[in-house]
């Protein structure tokens, strides 16, 4: 038994056998075989397996493309349709059979042609580079059906995996089966990178930034992942084993008030489509983040105004009778969709993102995505729909973002289409968003603060910089205070206020948060059940001194203190 | 026969576009070539073959020639050129690939 330390990301236990994701891992050919030996190699036999390896490799290709229609959508399955076409590119054909025929064995053939594509495509511009990598994953499919090695799809790992891996990219992330894979370790990354927020939307055990020591485990190991802990275990005992599983809060589907009736709407944040029932099985009341930009990535044009609007039609269909709040396109320099076309920036958590985006550059997409949402917010289950703006700074994004609600609902009306005003919100992320939330309350029916980010502005701390993970902590004192000032803002006015960051999960803090006067808590759907069982049992008086305890102190030493106590 | 065509979809010729193109040229009896218009002959390259189509590296509102030869040609023609000057959503609802 052997523990290794990181940081956990996903709250929850899984235990599995120990498989490495190593995308850049070289499928080793046998030795090249020296010139003099090539009479060992038949050419009719070569030419006979490269046929078969393709047939296998265009099955596998059609699978993977049936797949991503299915779990994500056809616009992005579009990518197979191309690797198809690589596959059977009649010139890269002919030349691994030219090839073959001069006595080449089919691996070093297929190899060698597709290194000159792939050396063509790297030497373009970044598009093609991408292409460089499309290439790559076709090329790697025919040579593991030649060589008869295992594929590494994710969307495909065997029951009881746990995935280990240097580090997983969201759409890595994304591609994983729920129900198939028991945890995720990863030796980089960070609790709030995007890869770790999927795992927590899939509710996939997970353990980040176990750094080096992860590398000496064995593939095939039994392998625990508790991802409450931030612990991985290897060849755990029978008690640990045994623990897996065991002490998950219950899940409850009702509306919770504290113990002396203050109620906490607690919502879930989801990401995708397919994280919709996840978070309804858990007990979300509603959705208090629905992010968009999973409707953005991953393709080679925006999503239509219809696609968007079925998007939102599920989320409601999803939550009959609760709020469902929308954040319109929150995407930067950070975040890149190729065709976009974003600039790129020095500084992009500083530079044109968010509102600033929509209101500018990129006021066309903002426009269809508030029609499809004020047409979405006139079905018969559209009444709890909710908008919120990102990355809000300053009143005039406000009165511009409410200007071009206005226009496309006048555009509706012209055109006779069913349409209505949803609730309408900003988000607190910005320290300038902080000082003008008695502004924003009055003029808009919601606020939700960002945790993740208003920590990185609070504390001047890049969120994926791990040299400063230390001030990027929601507890340090600063940011408890931007969250104070803004609930304190919002009293007196009819504006509710949510909180929609990472911190809003956790429920060692949900005492501090319903003391600081938040009415809605949203999270991973994991989350759901802990926190819900936490607010049932908070004496919100006691929550409230508990809070202006942790507001009077000047470390996050303290405030831990006072939070351990 | 060739014709000269302006690229309409929003990701040129790349991925889906390309990929539809080659499959659109394999429909019929006839050799394919395309390139940028400005590129002469040299340019032109196999519309057949996914990695020369898109190593063509052509992007949305390039304008591009087609050369068609064969039984199919001016029907081949037709299909690239429709394709080529259509929007991707457009393809979609023609093509009858239901959202």
């Amino acid at each position: 038994m052997r523990t290794l330390e990181g940081i956990g990301s996903t709250p929850l236990s899984g235990i599995g056998t120990a498989r490495w994701h190593r995308p850049d891992a070289d499928l080793t050919l046998p030795d090249s075989s020296d010139p003099s030996d090539s009479s060992a190699v038949d050419p009719d036999a070569e030419r006979e397996r490269f046929e078969r390896a393709r047939d296998e490799a265009r099955e596998a290709i059609r699978q993977a493309r049936d797949r991503a229609a299915e779990r994500v959508g056809e616009e992005e399955a579009a990518v197979f349709e191309a690797h198809e076409g690589f596959l059977d590119d009649p010139g890269l054909v002919d030349d691994i059979e030219a090839s073959i025929a001069d006595g080449t064995p089919a691996e070093r053939a297929v190899d060698d042609r597709f290194a000159e594509a792939i050396a063509q495509f790297e030497a373009m511009d970044g598009r093609m580079a991408e292409r460089a990598d499309d290439l790559r994953d076709v090329r790697d499919r025919v040579l593991r059906a030649l060589l008869g090695a295992e594929a590494a799809d994710l969307g495909d790992l065997p029951d009881g995996t746990v995935l280990l891996a240097e580090r997983l990219t969201p759409s890595d992330t994304a591609e994983l089966d729920p129900d198939a894979v028991a945890g995720i370790a990863t030796v980089t990354g960070g609790r709030t990178a995007h890869a770790a927020i999927i795992a927590r939307s899939l509710s996939i055990p997970a353990v980040v930034g176990v750094g080096e020591s992860l590398r000496e485990v064995a593939e095939g190991a039994e392998v625990l992942i508790d991802g409450d802990g931030g612990r991985v275990v290897v060849d755990p005992d029978a008690a640990q084993r045994a623990a897996v599983g065991g002490a998950s809060a219950p899940v409850v589907d009702e509306h919770v008030s504290t113990a002396d009736g203050r109620a906490i709407e607690v919502a879930a944040n989801v990401g995708s489509e397919a994280e919709l029932a996840p978070a309804a099985d858990r007990g979300a009341d509603g959705i208090g983040l629905f992010r968009t930009e999973f409707l953005f990535y991953d393709r080679e044009s925006p999503p239509t105004e219809d696609e968007q609007y079925e998007a939102f039609s599920a989320a409601l269909e999803a939550f009959p009778a609760d709020r469902v709040v929308v954040r319109t396109l929150d995407i930067g320099g950070d975040k890149p969709v190729p065709y976009l076309d974003l600039p790129t920036e020095s500084n992009p958590f500083l530079g044109s993102r968010g509102i600033r985006l929509s209101l500018d550059e990129h006021a066309d997409l903002f426009e269809t995505q508030i029609r499809a949402l004020l047409r979405a917010a006139a079905r018969e289950d559209g009444d709890d729909l909710a908008v919120m703006f990102p990355l809000v700074s300053r009143i005039e994004e406000v009165e511009a973002a409410l200007a071009v609600v206005d226009s496309v609902a006048s555009d509706l009306t012209k055109a006779g289409i069913d349409h209505a005003i949803p609730e309408l919100g900003a988000m607190i992320e910005t320290p300038a968003a902080v000082f003008l939330a008695d502004r924003l309350a009055a003029r808009l029916d919601f606020l939700s603060i960002g945790t993740n980010d208003l920590t990185q502005y609070v504390m001047a701390a890049d969120r994926e910089n791990d040299a400063v993970a230390d001030y990027h902590d929601p507890l340090h004192p600063a940011v408890l205070r931007a969250i104070d000032r803004t609930t304190t803002a919002a009293e007196g006015t009819d504006a509710w206020v949510g909180m929609c960051g990472e911190m809003a999960g956790d429920p060692a803090l949900t005492a501090l948060l319903v003391g600081l006067g938040l009415d809605e808590l949203s999270m991973s759907a994991v989350t759901v059940p802990a926190v819900k069982e936490r607010v049932a049992a908070i004496d919100a008086e006691a929550a409230t001194d508990l809070a202006a305890e942790a507001l009077a102190c000047e470390t996050r030493a303290e405030v831990r203190e006072l939070l351990d106590a | 026969m060739e014709r000269t065509v302006t690229v309409v979809p929003e990701a040129g010729l790349h991925a889906r576009p390309a990929s539809k193109l080659v499959q659109t040229v394999n429909r019929f009896d006839a050799d394919v070539s395309i390139g940028r218009a400005d590129d002469g002959d040299e340019g032109l390259v196999r519309a057949d073959s996914m990695l020369s189509v898109s190593g063509l590296n052509v992007g949305h509102g390039e304008s591009v020639r087609v050369v068609a030869e064969g039984d199919e040609a001016e029907a081949a023609l037709d299909a690239v050129c429709d394709l080529l000057s259509t929007a991707v959503e457009q393809n979609e609802a023609d093509g009858g690939e239901a959202e």
